[in-house]
C-alpha cells in the first residue's frame, strides 16, 4: 500500500510537471530545455525566501512562483522572441534552451553549490495516515493541488479563448495570426503560466525531498515521459500519463530496488515510442508528411 | 610540457567526439543529447572488461565500440522513425538513464566512486604509459574516426544522408530507405564516441559518472556548432577552441570548483551567441537548422 | 497491363473525405492527366498510390503486386517516380549530385563498401554519365556544377524531371509539371514528356493548365471532391458542359 501512495504522490508531481511542459512546448512548438532551469530556480527561490530571508511558508511560495513566471516571461521576451520572429528552426532554438540551461544551472552550483539543500521546516513534514500507509502533509498537498489544477486547466481550456488560441498557436502560428491571435503576446502569457505552473511543483516537490541544481534536468525528463504516455495535446492523458508513469516506478522499485526508477522511466518511454507515439489520447504525430 | 601534451590528447579525444556527433548532427542533421551516455558506455564497458577479465586494450576498446553500436539501436529504432523532436527526447532520455545507470548499479559500476586502476594500454607489445605515446594514440584515434567519417560523407552513403537532412521525403521518394541510413549512421557515430571513450578510461586510468553528465553532451554540441556543423574542419576547430581556451582560466587562479562551472558558463553563453548570430560557426558552410 | 490501378481507394482528414472510393487504372504507357478543382483530392490521391499517406481503405496494386501497405520508398523502388508540387529537391547541394542520389541501387550507399571503397569508383563513374545523360535531356548539362537552390524555379522544375528520370522509374507521376513557368518553357517540358511516352514510360500528371492538357494527354480523368467525375479522351471530356461547370464553380 505504501508503494501505491508513494507512486500517487509521485505521479500526481510528474503529471503537473508534465502539464507545464506542454503548455512551452507546445506554444513555443521546440524542446525547451531552459523550461528545466526555470524549474530548478524556482526551489531556490524558495531556499532564498524561507530559508534565508525567512518568510512565511505561504508568502514565500507566492513570491517564489511570481519570481519564475516572470524569469519565464523574461527568457521569452529577450531570446525566443526575438528568434520566433526570425522564424528560427526548432532545432535552432533547441540548441539556444540548451545553451542557456547550461548557464543558468551552472549559476545556481555557483552561488549554491551542488549538495542538496532542504526547503521544510518541521511543520510540513509531520506524517499522516491514509489507507494504513504514511504520507506527509506536503506529499498530500502535492496531490490535492494536481487535481486542482488539473481541473482548472481543463475549465480553462473548455471555457475560455485559451483553449482555443493554444491549439492554435500549437498547430500553425502564422495562421492563428491571421485569425486574429496575438501570437506573441499569446506566447509571453503561456510561458508565465508554464513556468508559474513549474514553479508551483518544483516548490512542492523541494518541500517534499530537497534541491540540488539538476532538480529541473529530471523532472523535466520525467514530465516528458509523462507527456509522451499520455499525449501532448491531451489534459487527461497528461494526468494518467503523470500517474501511471509514478506507480509504475514505485511499484518497480518494490520488486526491483530503487536505483532503477530512471531505467523504468526509459523503458516506458521507449515502450510507448515503439508502440504509440501519440500517447493514450494523443492525435498521431507522425513524421511531417508531404 | 606534459601539461601541453596533456592539452593536445584532451583535443584528440574530444575530436573523436565531435567528428562521429557532427555525422549526425551536421550531415545527418539530427541533433542526439545522448553523445556522452555512448562516450561513458565506451570508457565503462573498455574498463570493466581489461580491470576484471584482464583482456587486453584492443579487446577492450572493441567491446566498447560493439556494444555502443549495438545499444545504439535500442535508441534509434523508434525514435527516428518519427519526427526530430522524439529523436531529442529519445536521446535526452537515454543519457538520463545511462547516467543514473552508471550511478547506481553498484556493484558494476561502483556507482559514484568511479573505477580506479584502468591499466593503461599495451598493443601488441607496445606499452604506452608516457605523454607523448599518448599523443601518438589519441592522435591515431582522432585521424581514424576523421577518416571514418570523412569517407562516410564523402560517398553516395554521405549524398543520402545530406538530402535527408534537407528534405528526407525527397530521398524517401528516390526509394532510399532513410531509416536504414539514419540507423546506420547513429550507430557508426555510436561506436566512434565509445571508442573515444574507452582512450579516455585507459588514459585518466579512473572513470566516474561526472565525466559523461548531460553537460558533456551539451559540451560536445557546443563545439560541432560552435566550429560549424556539416563541414570538414568544423568540428576538429571545435574542439580545439573549446579545449584550449578555457585552460586560460586555471591561470586565474579561481577555486577549481568555481572554474569548472564558470567555464560551462563560458560554453552555454558562446553556444547562444553563436546561435544568435553565426548560426554556420566559425568554418562552417552550412547554417545548422535552417 | 497497368501502371496503376487503384480500387475504393479512400483517404480522410480530421473526418473530411479527401478522396472517396477512387476506382482508377492507368495505361502502361502514354500520358494521362488528372484535373479537378483545388482540393479534388488530386494531391492526396498521387500521396497515396506513392506511400506517403495511408489509405482509410482501399488497394493499390502496380501490375499485379499490391502496394497498398508499401512504405513510400518500396513503392519507389517498384519504379514509381514523383515529383511534388513544392519542388523538394537538395538546394544546398549541385544540380548534378540532386540528379546521383537519385541513382538505383548503389553500391556506395552501404556502410563498408562506403568506408573501403570496393568497386564504388567504377560504379560512381557510371552513374555520372547516366546522370549526365539525363541532364542533357532536359538541357541542364551546362548547369551541372551549380547549386540547384540558385537556379530559376522553371529550371528547378526540369531538374525534378531530371530527378525522376535517373531513378529509372518506369511510371513518372508528376505534380503540376508546367505550373507556374514562363510560357517557353513550359512547351519544353511538354516536348519532354512526348518524347518520354515514345520511350515506353507511363506518365501521369496532375495539372491545372487546360492548353498544356489538350496538347499531351492522351486521356483525362477529372476528379471533384473526392471523387472521380469523367474520364476519357481529353477532346471529348473537357467539351462537356458539366465538367466545365465543376471547375467553374
Amino acid at each position: 500500500m505504501q508503494f501505491v501512495v508513494n507512486g500517487l504522490v509521485t505521479g500526481a508531481a510528474y503529471a503537473l510537471v508534465a502539464l507545464s511542459f506542454s503548455v512551452v512546448f507546445r506554444v513555443g512548438r521546440f524542446f525547451n530545455f531552459t523550461h528545466a532551469a526555470v524549474f530548478t530556480w524556482a526551489g531556490y527561490f524558495g531556499y532564498l525566501c524561507w530559508t534565508i530571508l525567512g518568510l512565511s511558508l505561504w508568502a514565500g511560495a507566492l513570491l517564489s512562483v511570481c519570481l519564475s513566471a516572470v524569469l519565464g516571461v523574461l527568457l521569452e521576451l529577450s531570446v525566443y522572441m526575438p528568434l520566433h520572429r526570425r522564424r528560427a528552426s526548432g532545432v535552432v532554438l533547441l540548441l539556444v534552451s540548451l545553451g542557456l540551461y547550461t548557464i543558468m544551472q551552472n549559476t545556481i552550483s555557483m552561488l549554491f553549490g551542488d549538495e542538496i539543500k532542504r526547503l521544510s521546516g518541521n511543520t510540513v513534514a509531520e506524517g499522516l495516515s491514509v489507507w494504513g500507509a504514511r504520507a506527509t502533509r506536503i506529499q498530500l498537498a502535492i496531490v490535492i493541488i494536481c487535481v486542482v489544477v488539473f481541473v482548472a486547466f481543463g475549465i480553462l481550456l473548455r471555457l475560455s479563448p485559451f483553449g482555443t488560441r493554444l491549439r492554435a498557436v500549437a498547430d500553425d502560428p502564422d495562421l492563428a495570426a491571421i485569425q486574429g491571435v496575438q501570437v506573441h503576446r499569446f506566447r509571453l502569457a503561456a510561458s508565465a503560466l508554464g513556468s508559474g505552473l513549474a514553479a508551483v511543483v518544483s516548490l512542492l516537490m523541494g518541500l517534499d525531498v530537497g534541491i540540488t541544481p539538476t532538480v529541473g534536468l529530471n523532472a523535466l525528463m520525467m514530465g516528458v515521459v509523462a507527456v509522451i504516455a499520455g499525449g501532448v495535446d491531451s489534459t487527461p492523458g497528461i494526468f494518467l500519463g503523470g500517474i501511471l508513469l509514478g506507480l509504475a516506478q514505485h511499484l518497480g522499485v518494490w520488486k526491483i530496488g530503487t536505483q532503477w526508477q530512471d531505467a523504468i522511466a526509459f523503458a516506458v518511454l521507449i515502450l510507448f515510442l515503439v508502440l504509440r507515439p501519440q500517447g493514450f489520447f494523443g492525435k498521431p504525430l507522425r513524421k511531417a508528411a508531404v | 610540457m606534459d601539461y601541453l601534451i596533456h592539452i593536445l590528447v584532451l583535443v584528440c579525444i574530444f575530436a573523436v567526439l565531435t567528428v562521429s556527433l557532427d555525422l549526425l548532427a551536421g550531415h545527418m542533421g539530427s541533433l542526439s543529447i545522448a553523445h556522452a551516455a555512448f562516450y561513458g558506455l565506451g570508457a565503462y564497458t573498455s574498463a570493466l572488461i581489461v580491470t576484471r577479465i584482464g583482456a587486453p586494450f584492443v579487446i577492450g576498446v572493441a567491446a566498447g565500440t560493439v556494444v555502443a553500436a549495438a545499444i545504439s539501436f535500442i535508441v534509434s529504432l523508434p525514435s527516428l522513425r518519427l519526427h526530430d523532436d522524439y529523436f531529442v527526447i529519445a536521446t535526452f532520455g537515454f543519457q538520463m538513464i545511462l547516467v543514473s545507470i552508471f550511478n547506481n548499479w553498484m556493484h558494476v559500476t561502483r556507482g559514484p566512486l568511479g573505477i580506479p586502476g584502468i591499466p593503461q594500454p599495451v598493443i601488441f607489445g607496445w606499452h604506452i604509459s608516457s605523454h607523448a605515446d599518448f599523443l601518438i594514440l589519441a592522435f591515431v584515434f582522432a585521424a581514424f574516426a576523421y577518416f571514418v567519417v570523412y569517407r562516410l560523407t564523402s560517398s553516395p552513403f554521405g549524398r543520402v544522408l545530406h538530402a535527408i537532412r534537407e528534405d528526407e521525403v525527397f530521398a524517401q521518394a528516390l526509394g532510399k530507405n532513410t531509416l536504414r541510413f539514419k540507423v546506420t549512421a547513429f550507430a557508426v557515430s555510436a561506436a566512434l564516441a565509445a571508442m573515444a571513450g574507452s582512450l579516455y578510461a585507459h588514459y585518466i586510468t579512473y572513470i566516474d559518472p561526472t565525466s559523461f553528465t548531460v553537460m558533456e553532451s551539451i559540451l560536445v554540441i557546443s563545439m560541432v556548432i560552435i566550429g560549424g556543423a556539416g563541414s570538414t574542419w568544423g568540428p576538429l576547430v571545435g574542439a580545439v577552441v573549446l579545449v584550449t581556451l578555457p585552460e586560460a582560466l586555471r591561470f586565474v587562479g579561481l577555486p577549481s570548483n568555481v572554474a569548472a562551472n564558470l567555464r560551462q558558463i563560458f560554453y552555454g553563453a558562446l553556444l547562444v551567441v553563436m546561435m544568435m548570430f553565426r548560426p554556420r560557426g566559425l568554418a562552417g558552410r552550412y547554417s545548422f537548422g535552417r | 497491363m497497368n501502371a496503376f490501378r487503384c480500387q475504393k481507394l479512400s483517404k480522410s482528414f480530421d473526418g473530411v473525405h479527401a478522396i472517396d472510393g477512387v476506382t482508377l487504372e492507368f495505361p502502361a504507357s502514354g500520358i494521362t492527366a488528372i484535373i479537378g478543382p483545388n482540393g479534388a483530392g488530386k494531391t492526396t490521391l498521387l500521396n497515396v498510390l506513392t506511400g506517403f499517406l495511408r489509405p482509410k481503405a482501399g488497394r493499390c496494386f502496380l501490375g499485379e503486386r499490391e502496394t497498398t501497405h508499401l512504405p513510400p520508398h518500396r513503392i519507389a523502388r517498384l519504379g514509381v517516380a514523383r515529383t511534388f508540387q513544392d519542388l523538394r529537391l537538395i538546394g544546398q547541394v549541385s544540380v548534378l549530385d540532386n540528379v546521383l542520389v537519385a541513382r538505383p541501387h548503389q553500391r556506395g550507399e552501404r556502410l563498408l563498401p562506403a568506408l573501403l571503397r570496393f568497386g564504388v569508383a567504377d560504379e560512381e563513374a557510371c552513374n555520372r554519365d547516366e546522370a549526365m545523360r539525363w541532364l542533357r535531356f532536359v538541357g541542364l548539362e551546362k548547369k551541372a556544377e551549380d547549386l540547384a537552390g540558385e537556379m530559376s524555379y522553371g529550371q528547378q522544375k526540369l531538374l525534378t524531371l531530371a530527378v525522376c528520370l535517373a531513378t529509372e522509374a518506369r511510371v513518372l507521376l508528376l505534380d503540376e509539371p508546367v505550373a507556374g513557368v514562363h510560357p517557353e518553357m513550359v512547351s519544353r517540358i511538354l516536348c519532354l514528356l512526348r518524347e518520354l511516352k515514345k520511350q515506353g514510360k507511363a506518365i501521369v500528371f496532375i495539372e491545372h493548365d487546360m492548353a498544356a492538357v489538350r496538347q499531351v494527354a492522351e486521356s483525362v480523368i477529372v476528379m471533384d471532391e473526392g471523387k472521380v467525375i469523367a474520364q476519357g479522351q481529353p477532346a471529348e471530356v473537357l467539351e462537356r458542359p458539366e465538367i466545365m461547370e465543376a471547375y467553374v464553380g
